[in-house]
């Protein structure tokens, strides 16, 4: 029994010896002489040009897009509704980039309805299945009385979305409204509460609403602060209007 | 019994020595490396022979002088040279050194050596560029010059010819040297080691003038402003001085000995060029050396005019507080104080304040790594914002640093940013940023 028993001074040597290794290594070793660095080299985000409109949605879909966004995300006493927030761009944006295009994603068949757990299941990669959705819903409310979907009062949009989203609306075999509402209403949120730089969040509106204090690191000044409310406005990737001496 | 466990023991210790070097456990040995033995980081292999005193002196001074800093070209053998050097007149590449006879030093003598140093003229009795520094190398004693040449007798020949200097007329006319060795050079004519080692170093083999010292048009040194700070490839050299602001006056003897011997100390992260004069020469100098040169230094008075007034529009002192706040604060912290010996503290710092604001601007545009040393060997970065602030909020953050916590310094503009933005070259995306 006693032979695994390790006496404190043997363990102490033990330490000291492993702690021994790393210090006998010279910097070449130990870091080859440098860190990958190169200077003005960095992982920044590309920002979307806001001064183009719609580059990816034609002009029934971005009626669409905003008709709906607007009822999802509304504008009330709390903060502004989904199209003052830029809601509709961003979605535009993510379609036209690679995203849109599923330019990371496994996209060979089959194709079926998911199952509920096994994500994503489309035939088409986003953008394709935006499009194709759009469209189908274009047919589908025009065969039953001819209104688009964004000449529609709000009630009658707000019906609609709730059978779309309950999966009550057959848009064809191809096409699942349930999964494409899911979609949508994702890509809602990400261009509510998402970086400004991307095309969203405009004014960083969003973030003040929620009180979120967006890429600012540093927050050791405030941490231990309980109770008290958190002093400074929200930054973006690309700033704040404080930044600038206009402001 | 007794003997098992200390097997298990062992085992143990393997185990846990092979874990740590296999992470290399960089922030470990980061606090504890001072204690190890300090291996010259570009270290060659130690001579099978143990060599003479002269030879390893020789071999010492080559570290004093930096000699690889310029005579290594990347890629090459030690010494061969062919190391492209940008002076402001033209590209001029350095000597092989090693001995080689057709292409190196294989057919020099001491005396040819001796010339060279101490007059600046070639073994066929051309006269050499002053890009070699031997306007301070002429201070050097005979003794040290054999030593040097004694050491280099010992490189292996390596056959390898530079490119040829690349001079417009007429500066390509060799003999044109002459002509500026009459107005900027003047041979030590009884060079002797002194009582001050530390200025021997300074103002003879280190070579600290060569970038400290500021240029008169012709590119020699500046009478009488000696280190006062020199600008060099789109930085500035900051001075090496007493004075309290913008140079040495505020550091330790101490302080100067530990950032040559680690890159980094309480008050500064050494990157850029000094960061290979680190890296080749001083990481790997004596203690004492190093002491005397900081001794030198921080004693070495100053010429520069006192900062007069300083006026600042508070409106660009707020908006480069937000960007501080915002961006800056994360290592550098909203007092400036940031993590001494990790992240440069910014209050009281000669790079933040010298009048010359060339270096503050290019950190920010560009980013900086400080040298990996022995003793510290985990290069810290900062990052390079020039993707995501405009040269007016550049110019912002940077007036703030330079007025903040006590630092006074005259504002930047946002045109001296873009002019730095210009040479220095647009943001690069990294491949994996892009999606």
């Amino acid at each position: 029994m006693r032979q695994f028993q390790v006496d404190r001074r043997t363990l102490l040597g033990a330490g000291a010896l492993a702690f021994a290794v790393p210090l006998a290594s010279s910097a070449e070793q130990l870091t080859g002489l440098g860190l990958p660095w190169a200077p003005n080299t960095s992982s920044f985000p590309t920002a979307v040009d806001l001064r183009a409109r719609y580059v990816y949605f034609n002009a029934d879909e971005a009626a669409f897009i905003e008709a709906a966004a607007l009822r999802m995300i509304p504008a009330d006493p709390t903060g502004p509704s989904a199209l003052e927030a830029g809601v509709p761009l961003f979605i535009d944006r993510q379609m036209a980039g690679d995203y849109g295009k599923g330019a990371r994603w496994y996209m060979q068949g089959p194709f079926g309805k998911s199952t509920g757990t096994q994500g994503y299941q489309a035939k088409w990669p986003p953008a394709g299945f935006y499009r194709a959705a759009i469209k189908a819903i274009g047919d589908h409310l025009g065969q039953n009385n001819g209104q688009p979907f964004h000449k529609r009062a709000e009630a009658d949009q707000d019906a609609f979305l709730k059978d779309l989203s309950g999966g009550k609306v057959d848009l064809g075999a191809d096409v699942d409204g349930k999964a494409w509402f899911t979609l949508l209403l994702q890509n809602v949120m990400e261009g509510y509460f998402s970086d400004p730089i991307y095309g969203g969040n405009r004014n960083l509106s969003a973030w003040k609403m929620i009180g979120f204090s967006g890429a600012r690191y540093d927050q050791r000044a405030y941490v231990l602060a309980y109770g008290k409310p958190y002093p400074l406005p929200p930054v973006g990737i690309g700033g704040r209007p404080a930044w600038s001496m206009k402001g | 019994m007794r003997l098992r466990a200390r097997a298990a023991a062992a085992v143990l210790a393997a185990g846990v020595a092979l874990l740590l070097a296999a992470r290399q456990a960089p922030v470990f040995a980061e606090v504890v490396a001072p204690a190890a033995p300090v291996a010259p980081a570009t270290a060659k292999a130690t001579p099978a022979v143990p060599e003479s005193p002269q030879v390893a002196q020789g071999r010492y001074l080559a570290v004093v002088g930096d000699c690889e800093g310029c005579h290594d070209r990347p890629g090459g053998a030690p010494y061969a040279g062919g190391l492209p050097l940008a002076t402001p007149f033209g590209t001029i590449y350095s000597v092989n050194l090693t001995q080689d006879r057709e292409t190196g030093l294989g057919a020099w003598s001491a005396d040819d050596f001796w010339n060279a140093m101490h007059n600046g003229v070639r073994r066929d009795g051309a006269k050499l560029y002053p890009a070699f520094p031997y306007p301070y190398f002429t201070h050097i004693t005979r003794a040290e010059s054999d030593a040097l040449y004694a050491y280099f007798r010992t490189l292996p020949a390596v056959s390898y010819r530079p490119p040829a200097n690349k001079l417009p007329f007429p500066l390509n006319l060799r003999f044109m040297v002459g002509f500026w060795n009459a107005l900027n050079f003047k041979p030590d004519n009884a060079p002797t080691t002194g009582p001050n080692p530390g200025q021997h170093i300074v103002e003879g083999l280190g070579h600290c003038g060569a970038c400290h010292t500021p240029k008169t048009f012709l590119g020699g040194d500046k009478n009488g402003h000696a280190l006062e700070g020199g600008k060099l490839d789109n930085w500035l050299a900051p001075a090496l001085n007493s004075d309290q602001r913008r140079g040495l006056g505020a550091w330790s003897t101490a302080d100067v000995a530990e950032y040559l011997k680690t890159g980094r100390n309480a008050r500064a992260n050494a990157s850029a060029s000094m960061a290979d004069v680190i890296r080749y020469s001083t990481s790997q100098m004596a203690d004492a050396d190093l002491a005397a040169v900081g001794d030198y230094l921080r004693g070495h008075p100053t010429h520069a005019a006192a900062v007069g007034d300083v006026r600042v529009d508070p409106k660009v002192m707020q908006a480069g507080q937000a960007i501080y706040v915002d961006e800056c604060a994360t290592c550098h912290a909203a007092d400036g104080k940031a993590q001494p010996g990790y992240f440069p503290p910014l209050p009281g710092a000669a790079v933040t304040q010298s009048t010359n604001p060339t270096n503050v601007i290019r950190f920010i545009l560009s980013g900086t790594q400080t040298v990996a040393t022995d003793a510290k060997p985990t290069p810290l970065s900062m990052p390079s914002f020039g993707w995501k602030l405009d040269d007016a909020q550049v110019a912002a953050v940077a007036t703030y640093v330079r007025n903040s916590w006590g630092n006074v310094a005259p504002p930047v503009s946002p045109s001296d940013v873009a002019k730095l933005r210009r040479k220095v070259g647009k943001p690069i995306q990294k491949p994996s940023a892009k999606v």
